[in-house]
């Protein structure tokens, strides 16, 4: 006579209802050593369920508060620091770009114009973002998925866009700042647009 | 589940972000948090470490939960799957289990009788996640498969032989 596998016996305590499982519990109907089997395979169960609770040996409250103290004094430290980053960018882009770009031809101007006008879209749609305050709202594990790896993306943006602003020699490189700039407006832009889909969804 | 009611009330406030609120939600889950990390986990460390990361994301996530199953289910899963993540971290320590299965058979292995405790705390830290979340925490097959990054097979195996196991070492195996 061949018993039940212990699969089975798992599988026939779990209610499982595969082909191959009609056959194993027509036979532990008529074997005493198999239902004897399932019966100590319940009781460990019982016994793991009955095993006592496991508690914290101290308070790990305050440690937890303290880090989301943290996180959130760095949130406000990184808006605050992409403000002054704009505010710096726009401004040395009038005091110290913009004489020296006197002599350049027409495009270098019209590639100067398009940064601004980059750097101000970007702006508009931050402080979009954070008049529509998205961590107070209900989203589903998707759409903050999606909205974390847009984060994430402009986050090392920023960091690039960072060092090319700061970079002594900038106006060699106004078209990659262009590049960037728009780039960041075009994230900026599908953040909003995932927030305010994922908004009407749940209609708010 | 050894966790206290949390009241409507908090729960709108925690969402709002309220210390006082969000501390009350760790009063009530602290307990069932810990013990499932522990259970999980080989240390009390990485238990408590697991437990730290699990309320940080509960303080971050509240207002994302809509309230379309338990509060504790949804805890539950966070705690879950920052336990298991930390599993993954550390799987350099999951060597028992090739011990167990290459090592020489212990002539007196049946007569170990360990307790319960002793023998799940044997067990390798995937099988024994698996265990736990399946028999204990009522997690399916497919959830824990997605969960670990793996099919359902592969938790219907480690559970299996994880029983297998817990079998010979508590001396429940009846000779053939």
């Amino acid at each position: 006579m061949i018993h039940c596998t212990l699969d089975q016996l798992i599988e026939l305590r779990d209610g499982g209802s595969e082909p191959g499982l009609a056959e194993a519990r027509a036979h532990l109907s008529q074997c005493d050593a198999c239902s004897a089997e399932l019966d100590r395979l319940h009781q460990r169960v019982a016994r793991l369920r009955a095993l006592p609770t496991l508690r914290p040996a101290r308070n790990h409250w305050t440690a937890v508060a303290a880090q989301r103290r943290h996180e959130q004094l760095e949130r406000r430290l990184r808006r605050g620091a992409w403000a002054t980053l704009a505010a710096a960018a726009s401004v040395s882009g009038v005091l110290v770009v913009g004489p020296m770009l006197q002599p350049e031809p027409p495009d270098g101007g019209l590639t100067a114009a398009a940064i601004a006008e980059a750097q101000q879209r970007s702006a508009q749609l931050e402080q979009a973002i954070d008049v529509f305050d998205p961590a107070a709202r209900p989203i589903d594990g998707q759409t903050a998925r999606v909205a974390q790896g847009l984060e994430d993306r402009i986050a090392e943006l920023d960091q690039r866009i960072q060092v090319v602003e700061l970079a002594p020699a900038r106006n060699a490189a106004d078209t990659e700042r262009l590049d960037l700039w728009q780039q960041r407006v075009g994230l900026m832009d599908a953040l909003m647009d995932v927030h305010l889909t994922s908004a009407s969804d749940v209609g708010l | 589940m050894d966790s206290q009611p949390v009241a409507d009330a908090v729960l709108a406030r925690a969402r709002s972000g309220d210390a006082s609120a969000l501390e009350a939600l760790y009063r009530a889950f602290e307990t069932p948090v810990y013990n499932l990390a522990r259970r999980i986990c080989r240390t009390t460390e990485d238990a408590e470490d697991v437990m730290q990361e699990t309320f940080f994301e509960v303080c971050r996530s509240i207002h994302r939960y809509r309230g379309d199953g338990s509060l504790w289910g949804w805890v539950r899963s966070i705690t879950a799957s920052k336990a298991l993540m930390r599993l993954r971290r550390n799987k350099y320590r999951d060597t028992d289990e090739l011990f167990e299965d290459f090592a020489p058979a212990k002539k007196d292995d049946t007569a170990l009788r360990m307790d319960l405790e002793a023998a799940l705390e044997r067990l390798s830290e995937t099988s024994r996640a698996v265990v736990w979340l399946h028999d204990v925490e009522g997690y399916t097959h497919e959830e824990i498969g997605s969960m670990m990054g793996k099919t359902p097979s592969f938790s219907k195996s480690q559970l299996a032989r994880a029983h297998a196991r817990l079998r010979r070492w508590l001396g429940e195996e009846v000779p053939a």
